[in-house]
């Protein structure tokens, strides 16, 4: 952050209009789940996604740098109140993500018609959507490990050309076990993805995805390879006067040949009615079922000892939102309330020997979430996480808010 | 067995007939007819631990003992006692609770019945666990030995007229760990020495037979230790590596050293891969055959698999030179392994069964003891069959 400041003054008077923007957000959730591991209920109050964000260019911004710094670490250490979620050792918990989020910086230049770029740091590989956090609800997906590829060592090369853009990452596999970790750079180049979107017309960006990730649930490199493929569909534009979003998004995962198949679909859509957001996102999304600790249902053993699973669940949910802007006077300031409730059932689907209604001592789950978004410095809504290069001007559209 | 499931297995044994022989095989040095069909039947036992999920089993003259695993209803932290009657049926009689513990991993029971040892792991009670045998039908306790992490395995071996338990440490940090057990002694259970296994997964389970130890230890492959057989010099304080060989697919998790009394050759060795599995309803991984009578130059020479299914633990009637295979989801296999194998082993297979039927057998290990054979299952409990 601190280099990310010092930026624009190093490279005054080398041409062009150095700048950087600071951001920083965090959100106070209290959080209730009609069920829990072995039964009962469960509420819980933290501050999620506390986040430094900072943005810098220079060079006409031929050069670009943009970093991400993640305390979740000392907010959620146990992870996140999230019945369904689950990934990095966590179940039924979202999470913590490591501290340094992403830190990638791009060198972008044209070439004729087309605008290309080439970036490389920590953050997001290329591949399906954008990340939950800058999107509509607080409750991460279920799908995140399905639509996202994250907090990898990674090099990203980007082509945009007219309506068409292109992208290719190289990256390590391995996910991260806790937030201290850095990424195993000597699997660098073991995994790659490509993503291919268009903007047809405008307010439309369509997008299709692939990725061959090798073992990212064993650091070491044990565990067997992914293959990942998304597609989704995004509209931004008024509706009867309003600001309005929609996303649908596919996703499967194959892994070990093709043993384990995983799919998801998810659509959500806001609408803004002045300062008032009103959200709604549904998801089914299937989800492996991992051994659980000792004294720890939300933990996983981790590292893996073999490729077994317990079976295979789905997950349907439905989240409805509403959110107010209560200094939406574009000062550096921002809070937002809101108040989500979600309703989810489960089902086993392979005849595993995970047993949900035994596991939480019934199938569906009610959840409530009272919130604020406390934002501080002009772009702490808009700090556009996991786009990179070519992709960061195109991904700027209204969309990319975030919402809560 | 009520007829239902037994015709069950015999449907589901005449579809598995059916799928081998039109896969064919390449089996060119086997015997000169094909094995004699034959057939598992149940003659006692089973659906009788409903609380818990069934792990290993180890019999001992009038008793058997099983382990359990994971969460069912209750923690898979029993290790269960049943008195075998005179025509061999299993009743329980006992139970043992060991609290910091999920799955009791591994049973087995010393040559001379006098020592019970389990493994226990995934929680702060992990480790080895020692029991007296003096009364078989309740074993007591002698001691323990915590390992982080737990172990996944414990098998016993004799060198030099000493007894040690060879045990698999679970990751992070693999070993293979040598435990001197002398329940005489001050220190029952004592760490001898520890070998690191290289963190692919790690190490799974052990296989001792004259003085070599064949650590199965995934990805790694079948790792040979001289541990007292003298070729390298090994002894169990300080094991020597001879030779590696990783299978085809990895995943290397058990081994059976055959020595046939038939041919007197020390000749095979089988290797049993456990492929990715959805634990209670499906699993893959085949068997290996390794010719290991050049102990320094072991090389693969034959494989078996049954689809759909994965392999689990073994256990050989070596007179018979049949080979009895765990097959999860599989259920039970009988395999002759006389003569030379070579190539694809499908012809070789004389039975399978369920023994809990479809969708409620997931089999994790069997024992040839008092004429019968044991097997345990996950979901249906302890089962004794009669051989083919």
């Amino acid at each position: 952050m601190l280099l990310l400041a010092a930026l624009p003054a190093v490279l005054r008077g080398q041409g062009g209009s150095p700048s950087a923007t600071f951001a920083a957000r965090g959100i106070l959730a209290g959080t209730y789940s009609s069920r829990e591991p072995f039964g009962g209920d469960m509420a819980q109050l933290r501050v999620v996604q506390p986040m430094l964000m900072a943005h810098a260019d220079a060079y006409d911004r031929h050069l670009r740098v943009t970093s991400t710094v993640d305390f979740e670490a000392w907010t959620i250490p146990d992870g996140e109140l999230t019945i369904g979620a689950w990934g990095e050792g966590f179940v039924d918990r979202r999470h913590p993500h490591t501290i340094l989020h992403e830190l990638v910086a791009s060198g972008v230049g044209r070439v004729g018609r087309a605008e290309l770029s080439l970036s490389g740091g920590k953050g997001f590989a290329a591949f399906g959507s954008d990340d939950p956090a800058n999107r509509l609800t607080l409750r991460y997906p279920v799908n995140h490990h399905w639509s996202q590829i994250l907090e990898r060592a990674v090099l990203t090369g980007g082509a945009l050309v007219g309506p068409i853009m292109a992208e290719a990452s190289l990256f390590n596999g391995d996910e991260p076990e806790y937030p201290e970790q850095s990424p195993n750079f000597s699997r660098f180049g073991d995994s790659w993805s490509g993503r291919l979107t268009a903007f047809p017309v405008r307010g439309l960006r369509l997008e299709a995805s692939y990725a061959k990730v090798a073992s990212p649930e064993h650091r070491a490199g044990a565990g067997p390879t992914q293959h990942k493929w998304h597609a989704s569909g995004q509209w931004t534009g008024p509706v009867d006067g309003h600001p309005f979003y929609a996303m649908a998004e596919w996703a499967r995962t194959e892994e070990a040949d093709g043993f384990f198949v995983f799919h998801s679909l998810l659509a959500e859509a806001s609408w803004e009615l002045g300062p008032t957001r009103l959200y709604y996102q549904f998801e089914r999304t299937e989800r492996p079922e991992e051994e659980r600790i000792l004294g720890q249902p939300t933990r996983s053993l981790r590292p893996h000892l073999e490729n077994s699973i317990l079976g295979t669940s789905r997950w349907t949910l439905n989240t409805v939102g509403v959110g107010r802007d209560l200094l939406a006077d574009g000062g550096t300031f921002r809070l937002r309330p809101f108040v989500e409730v979600s309703y989810a059932t489960v089902v086993e689907l392979t005849g595993g020997v995970f047993d949900p209604a035994t596991w939480y001592g019934g199938t569906d789950f009610w959840g409530l979430t009272l919130g604020v978004t406390v934002g501080l410095g002009r772009t702490a809504f808009s700090h556009l996480m996991g786009r990179y290069g070519v992709a960061e001007d195109a991904g700027a559209n209204p969309a990319h808010s975030h919402h809560h | 067995m009520t007829d239902d499931r037994a015709l069950v297995a015999m449907g589901a044994r005449a579809a598995l007939l059916l799928i081998l022989a039109g896969c064919g095989g390449s089996d060119s040095g086997g015997p000169s007819t094909p094995p004699p069909p034959g057939e598992f039947r149940t003659l006692g036992g089973g659906n009788d631990v409903p609380e818990r999920y069934t792990s290993d089993l180890w019999v001992h003259g009038e008793y058997a003992y099983t382990g359990t695993w994971g969460y069912r209803s209750v923690v898979g932290n029993a290790l269960k006692v049943w008195h075998l009657d005179a025509a061999g049926a299993p009743t329980l009689v006992d139970s043992i609770i060991t609290p910091g513990i999920v799955t009791v991993s591994d049973v087995e029971v010393s040559s001379d019945g006098t020592l019970l040892a389990f493994s226990g792991e995934n929680g702060v009670g992990g480790g080895l666990y020692l029991y007296s045998l003096a009364s078989p039908a309740h074993p007591a306790f002698i001691a323990s030995y915590l390992v982080e992490n737990g172990l996944h395995t414990a098998t016993f071996g004799y060198i030099g007229g000493r007894r040690y338990i060879f045990a698999a440490k679970n990751p992070a940090s693999p070993a293979l760990m040598i435990f001197e057990i002398d329940p005489a002694n001050a220190t029952p259970i004592a760490l001898t020495s520890t070998v690191p296994v290289p963190a692919n997964y790690g190490h799974h389970d052990t296989f001792v037979r004259d003085g070599i130890a064949f650590v199965c230890a995934w990805n790694t492959g079948v790792l040979i230790y001289d541990v007292g057989d003298g070729v390298r010099g090994g002894s169990p304080q300080s094991p020597q590596l001879i030779a590696s060989l990783v299978t085809a697919g990895g995943q290397v998790h058990n081994a059976w050293w055959f020595h046939n009394p038939v041919t007197g050759e020390k000749k095979y060795l089988f290797v049993g891969q456990e492929g990715p599995a959805s634990i209670g309803s499906s699993s893959s991984g085949n068997i290996h055959v390794v010719d290991v009578s050049t102990l320094s130059r072991p090389r693969e020479v034959a494989s078996f698999g049954v689809p759909g299914a994965g392999t689990h633990n073994f256990w050989m009637d070596e007179a018979r030179q049949v080979l009895y295979a765990a097959y999860y989801n599989g259920g039970v296999v009988a395999l002759d392994v006389s003569g030379v194998l070579s190539g694809d082993l499908s012809s070789r297979l004389i039975a399978r069964s369920l023994p809990g039927g479809a969708g409620d057998t997931y089999v994790w290990g069997v024992m040839l003891a008092n004429g019968h054979l044991y097997a345990s299952d996950m979901l249906s409990g302890l089962w004794e069959l009669q051989t083919p």
